[in-house]
């Protein structure tokens, strides 16, 4: 149903399309933009906040963009490079790729490889404190074959050789304006950091860090039609109910960005009649993380590590695969993610070649059958309704960040469970420490000392590989690793780590996708991981607003040049 | 009432130092880090090397010592650069960072300075000049219509929180009737009669809502003193003098009333700088008092660390501020 | 006695009732009868003492004399002009001619004002003299009370209370007035001031030919001070007479308690002497017993004394008692 409302928006957005085309730069006046977290820099580099790199993905442009739906489409670059077209290398250790040569930056310089090979420099630089250093992972060198080809070595093979230069979290900056602030001097740069030049559609006309950026069009724009806009007010601040009341209500703004209001709230916005809500699904998951070790704080050093022993309880997989059924995933969506959110049974979900039906059982609940299953593994109700066996009661301690959302879905669960025989304990933790990587606290989702934990996770671009790179033995958190590592389950097997090291020596798209599936089915199938809801990301647009279609896959603003201004 | 003065600055410093030091303190052992908001598409050893490259983590006495370098010693020198006196190397001057937007904490402070004080600010203003006359006439015509309605849009401006009263006014203003922007533009330039119109439009609504709060705290404060005054012996005198009322109420019981509330006005400017966090939240005024909590929430430390200082330095400031006033105002209180 | 014969302040039924409001509409419950239905005269010249225990109105009939409050009902004449029901404006005016000194110089005295300016407000207020004249009239008030004439800008709580005391007298006079009701002037002094304070009193009387209403609760520094005195109890005077009449021989039973409790300076007629000790506490203005309100603790009441109400009368020749019995 979503899926159809996005394509009709996009049909939509592509007939209106045909008539303004021929719009000229800057002829629709100014476009309004409300981020209820405010941009803090517009340099991407110093920071992965996803409202810093969008709002720069204005300013600033990557070789590639991925499409709302998910394909390349060359920015920078004359075409995507593959091992068809010769770009990538047949040992898929290096890409080259061939830049246009009618580019040139905001301050009329011509754009050369000399400026990509700096940008990859600036993120290399071990002092930099580089936000996007995974997008340059296994990069060995960067080098400019000409003025408009460069090629990347990257030290392994590399069947998805993306990473670098595509999408709006590693653009091109530009070696004049930031060949000063390398490495440690990078924060020094406040006026280059503030008002990078760029190849994009707009620059930068005031910022106020941490209020608002406004920007103008750019004059010396690639395509000669763009962008509309002639001016953007990108407003931070607020909440996302306000940003979002200002486009479906008072309509004094044209775009809202991620839309998280109440269903119920949303409906009455939207009565309004102001604007409209887009929608489109990524790859984020809500997910429940289960604790394969045990978590008993009398261990010590040991808690939560694979030298610690198993769990008590959650080792047994039919206690695992219990909890799943008892879970009635629609109602959690109902209550509390409405258009934000569908249920999935896949730690994967998406991009479609990639997501599997395998699992689908998990999308209707089966309270009977995972007492049934309880029943059969010998995990019998005590006295006070609470199963046990040997003495192991069914308790668990189940924490997630402080939010209201989760803090709903968690009453939600542990009535289901209740409904089972399992007694669950709700904790929630402030998500700056939860997701921050302090090493003293003992409340980090890494060190994971609980029983159940739940948040979201999902990856950048398209490609699954990385992600599912975090459930092999080596990402299991561990004192050892200063608790580092992403395979918070601490599953360890060495069949999945055999596939995951085939996915990185495979390019065929059919073989990865089939490798990500069965990766995927296997996760879900351990009921190590419980996915739960996957996410969409949800905007909303004003009525006046012309060409927008959510991009899950990028900065929402990637292709903000397309905008128009309609009646 | 000088060397009162100077003696409370000097006793000043090293209590400041002390807070200085507290508050650095307690931030130190607050849980949080500075790459917690960040995507969890960012890995963890990427974080750590972004901590790194912030100073994250480096022992307390060293981070303190450089804070207090920073706040002491570069960024005034850094501002008697700007005005042409150079004394030392500019280029070694080490200002204090943000973590969040890496640039300098003063020149963020300073950008939010003009939003705040003009709403927050300005609130104040108006809150006083509503809540004296309010106060004076309530507690004149005590138990008088006048006053049973000034005691209970008193109770309300006090006890309804101002997001509410904030939202109820967007809802009616913004929404329905269309009159106010809902969302403040801190980059509106006021350089013509349209756009002066422009801003005091966007300012209506947060203004009122926070004159009306600050109106009713301060009115009963003024309608207190009133009423202890009143009925002091020396109004009885000026009446047997036969004074006119106007005189009596005005001169007489008003100065002397004045006193207590001079002192607690004084007091609470200090709480105008440091903004209504609600308040710019809900009509994103985007005033210190949001960058406030942006920093708390984004653990951005010097920010924090630097504004919370500068509020303290401005609590005591004007604590020593409101005691001179009474000492000027009240001839009974001499100091030296 | 012939300056003593024009009468200066004529009250008549003199009535000054407080409304006790209460509940959530803060209706209207009843009333404090503090002054109720006060009868006498104050001729040119005189003092008239007015005595009595704390809470028996005698303070609020002398701020009603000057209409400080509001009368309830009655009439009050000042030289044949009744001040009850005077315009402001026209109040205002007559204003200077009526003056006050209060209990406690302390609290009626501005505290943000200077001596000079307190003093010379009123000139301010009602006449037209230069400022130079109204510095030199504010010195020559000071003199008069006694006090350094470089004083003028100093501040209240620079002066003792007797100090003060003198400030409030200057600040009265400064006017010229004919009559000043001197509220408890003492009260609040040492006793070691007290005497200068009268003395001072007295002195300006007779300079100026003041008329004075003084109140007191001190019935020793009445006989010294008054020429004629009224006896208060519950708002009503109980007995009016010359002041020797009044201490020889006292006709109301409420006098003679009042008077038995005054000590006498010889210890052994002090031993042998009769003390009149009263039974009970003051009943409440709010709700006065019918009848004589003095018949819930009087030791002689009879029957009639709890149904009728005792008018005063005229016992002997400038003797008034509000007593059925008294003869």
């Amino acid at each position: 149903m979503r899926k159809l409302k996005t394509l009709i928006m996009a049909t939509a957005a592509a007939s209106t399309f045909a008539t303004v085309a021929l719009a000229e730069r800057g002829s629709d006046g100014n476009l309004n933009v409300a981020y209820w977290q405010a941009v803090s820099i517009l340099n991407p580099y110093l920071s992965g906040g996803t409202k810093d790199i969008e709002a720069s993905s204005l300013i600033l442009d990557p070789l590639a963009n991925y499409r709302p739906d998910g394909s390349m489409e060359p920015a920078l670059a004359t075409e995507i490079p593959t091992i068809e077209n010769g770009g990538v290398s047949e040992d898929l250790t290096s890409i080259t790729w061939k830049l246009r040569d009618d580019v040139v930056w905001s301050d009329g310089t011509p754009f050369t490889a000399a400026d990509v090979v700096f940008s990859a420099n600036y993120c290399l630089d071990p002092e930099g404190g580089c936000n996007a250093a995974s997008n340059f992972a296994d990069v060995e060198s960067v080098e400019a074959l000409d003025d408009h080809t460069v090629k990347i070595n990257f030290s392994v093979a590399k069947p998805f050789p993306y990473g670098p230069f595509v999408g709006a979290t590693a653009p091109v900056i530009q070696e004049a304006q930031f060949k000063e602030c390398m490495g440690a001097k990078a924060p020094e740069c406040t006026e280059a950091n503030f008002g990078p030049i760029g190849t994009g559609p707009f620059v930068v006309d005031e910022f106020r860090a941490n209020d608002v950026v406004t920007y103008k069009a750019n004059e010396n724009y690639r395509d000669p039609a763009q962008p509309a806009f002639a001016t953007v007010t990108l407003k931070g601040g607020g909440d996302s109910a306000a940003t979002t009341r200002s486009v479906l209500e008072t309509g004094e703004f044209d775009y809202a960005w991620n839309v998280q209001v109440e269903p119920e709230v949303l409906d009455q916005m939207m009565a309004a009649g102001k604007g409209e809500i887009i929608s489109a699904f990524g790859t984020s998951v809500e997910r429940l993380m289960v604790q394969l070790t045990n978590p008993d704080p009398s261990l010590g050093d040991k808690r939560a590590t694979v030298e610690g022993g198993p769990h008590p309880f959650l080792s047994d997989i039919n206690v695992r695969k219990a909890l799943s059924m008892a879970i009635d995933r629609d109602i959690l969506v109902e209550v509390g993610y409405g258009p934000n959110g569908q249920v999935t049974c896949n730690v994967l979900p998406a991009p479609e070649i990639y997501a599997s039906t395998a699992n689908d059982a998990c999308k209707t609940q089966d309270v009977e059958g995972a007492k049934a299953l309880l029943d059969e593994a010998g995990w019998l109700p005590g006295p006070d309704g609470v199963r046990e066996k040997d003495g192991v009661r069914l308790s668990i301690l189940y924490q997630t960040s402080t939010n209201s959302v989760r803090q709903g879905t968690q009453a939600l669960i542990k009535q289901m469970w209740q409904e089972i025989g399992v007694e669950t304990e709700l904790r929630n933790i402030d998500a700056g420490v939860f997701f921050g990587g302090d090493q003293s606290s003992p409340d980090t989702f890494q060190k994971f000392f609980a029983d159940i934990e739940m948040y979201t996770n999902n990856f950048d671009g398209t490609d699954p590989e990385a992600y599912m790179g975090n459930w092999v033995c080596s990402e299991i958190p561990s004192p050892k690793n200063q608790w580092i590592g992403n395979n918070m389950p601490r599953f360890c097997s060495e069949e999945y780590d055999a596939l995951s090291a085939e996915m990185g020596q495979t390019a065929s798209i059919e073989k990865r996708s089939a490798l990500a599936k069965k990766m995927n089915d296997m996760l879900m199938q351990e009921y190590v991981i419980i996915p739960l809801i996957h996410r969409g990301r949800v905007s909303a647009a004003s009525n006046t607003l012309g060409n927008v279609v959510l991009n899950p896959w990028d900065s929402e603003l990637a292709f903000a040049e397309e905008w128009t201004r309609v009646e | 009432m000088l060397n009162y003065t100077l003696r409370r600055l000097l006793f000043a410093i090293p209590t400041l130092l002390v807070i200085s030091f507290i508050i650095f303190v307690i931030l130190d052992l607050a849980p949080g880090d500075p790459t917690g908001q960040l995507p969890l598409t960012i890995p963890a050893e990427v974080r750590a090397k972004i901590r790194e490259s912030l100073g994250v983590g480096e022992p307390i006495h060293i981070a303190y010592f450089k804070w207090v370098r920073g706040f002491f010693v570069y960024e005034p020198l850094y501002w008697l650069d700007q005005i042409g006196i150079t004394i030392g190397d500019p280029s070694e001057r080490a200002r204090i960072i943000s973590y969040a937007t890496r640039g300098p904490v003063f020149d963020l402070i300073l950008e939010r300075i003009p939003q705040t004080l003009w709403v927050v600010g300005l609130s104040y203003v108006f809150g006083i000049l509503i809540a004296l006359p309010i106060g004076v006439i309530s507690a004149y015509k005590q138990y008088s219509w006048f006053d049973q309605l000034g005691t209970f849009i008193s109770m309300v401006g006090f006890s309804v929180p101002t997001f509410f009263t904030g939202l109820l006014m967007i809802v009616i203003f913004s929404v329905q009737l269309g009159w106010f922007p809902s969302v403040y533009d801190t980059t509106l330039d006021v350089n013509s009669w349209d756009t002066f119109i422009l801003q005091v439009k966007q300012m209506v609504m947060p203004v009122a809502v926070l004159a009306l709060y600050n109106a009713s705290q301060i009115s009963r404060f003024m309608r207190a003193s009133m009423l202890d005054n009143l009925t002091q012996d020396y109004v009885r005198t000026a009446r047997a003098k036969g004074m006119s009322e106007k005189v009596v109420v005005l001169t007489h019981v008003l100065r002397n009333s004045l006193i207590p509330v001079v002192t607690v006005i004084a007091l609470g400017v200090p709480t105008i700088f440091s903004g209504a966090i609600i308040t710019e939240q809900i009509f994103r005024v985007n005033g210190l008092g949001q960058l406030l909590i942006i920093g708390i929430q984004g653990s951005d430390f010097p920010l924090v660390q630097t504004l919370t200082f500068i509020f303290a330095i401005l609590i005591v400031l004007f604590n020593l501020i409101a005691d001179v006033i009474y000492g000027i105002l009240d001839p009974r209180i001499r100091y030296d | 006695m012939t300056k003593h014969d024009q009468v200066l302040v004529k009250a008549q039924n003199v009535k000054v009732h407080f409304p006790i409001h209460k509940g959530i509409l803060r209706r209207q419950v009843g009333s404090v009868k503090a002054v109720d239905g006060l009868n006498f005269e104050i001729r040119k010249g005189e003092t008239l003492g007015l005595v009595g225990e704390s809470g028996c109105g005698k303070s609020t009939a002398g701020r009603a004399m000057l209409r400080l409050y509001e009368l309830t009902e009655g009439q009050l004449d000042f030289e044949g002009v009744d001040i009850a029901s005077l315009d402001p404006k026209a109040l205002r005016e007559i204003r200077p001619r009526m003056q006050m000194i209060f209990q406690d110089p302390q609290a009626c005295l501005n505290p943000r004002m200077t001596v000079g300016s307190i003093i010379a407000e009123p000139l301010d207020e009602h006449t037209n003299l230069s400022t130079e004249e109204k510095r030199e009239k504010v010195k020559s008030l000071l003199d008069a009370v006694g006090m350094n004439r470089d004083f003028v800008n100093r501040y209240p709580h620079e002066f003792s209370g007797g100090q003060r005391q003198r400030i409030g007298i200057a600040r009265a006079l400064a006017l010229d007035p004919d009559f000043i009701v001197c509220d408890e002037p003492i009260a609040a002094l040492d006793v070691s001031i007290q005497a200068q304070v009268v003395n001072l009193l007295q002195d300006i009387q007779e300079r100026m030919g003041l008329t004075y209403l003084f109140i007191s609760h001190d019935l020793s520094m009445v006989r010294h001070i008054a020429d004629r005195v009224a006896v208060m109890y519950l708002g009503k005077i109980v007995e009016l007479a010359d002041k020797r009449d009044l201490y020889k021989t006292p006709k109301h039973p409420y006098t003679q308690a009042l008077l038995s409790a005054v000590p006498v300076p010889n210890p052994e007629v002090e031993a042998k002497r009769e003390h009149i000790v009263l039974q009970g506490d003051v009943p409440s203005p709010a709700n006065p017993p019918k009848g004589c309100n003095f018949c819930t603790r009087c030791p002689v009441a009879i029957d009639r004394c709890r149904v009728e109400e005792p008018e005063l009368r005229e016992l002997n020749k400038g003797q008034f008692v509000a007593c059925h019995l008294a003869e």
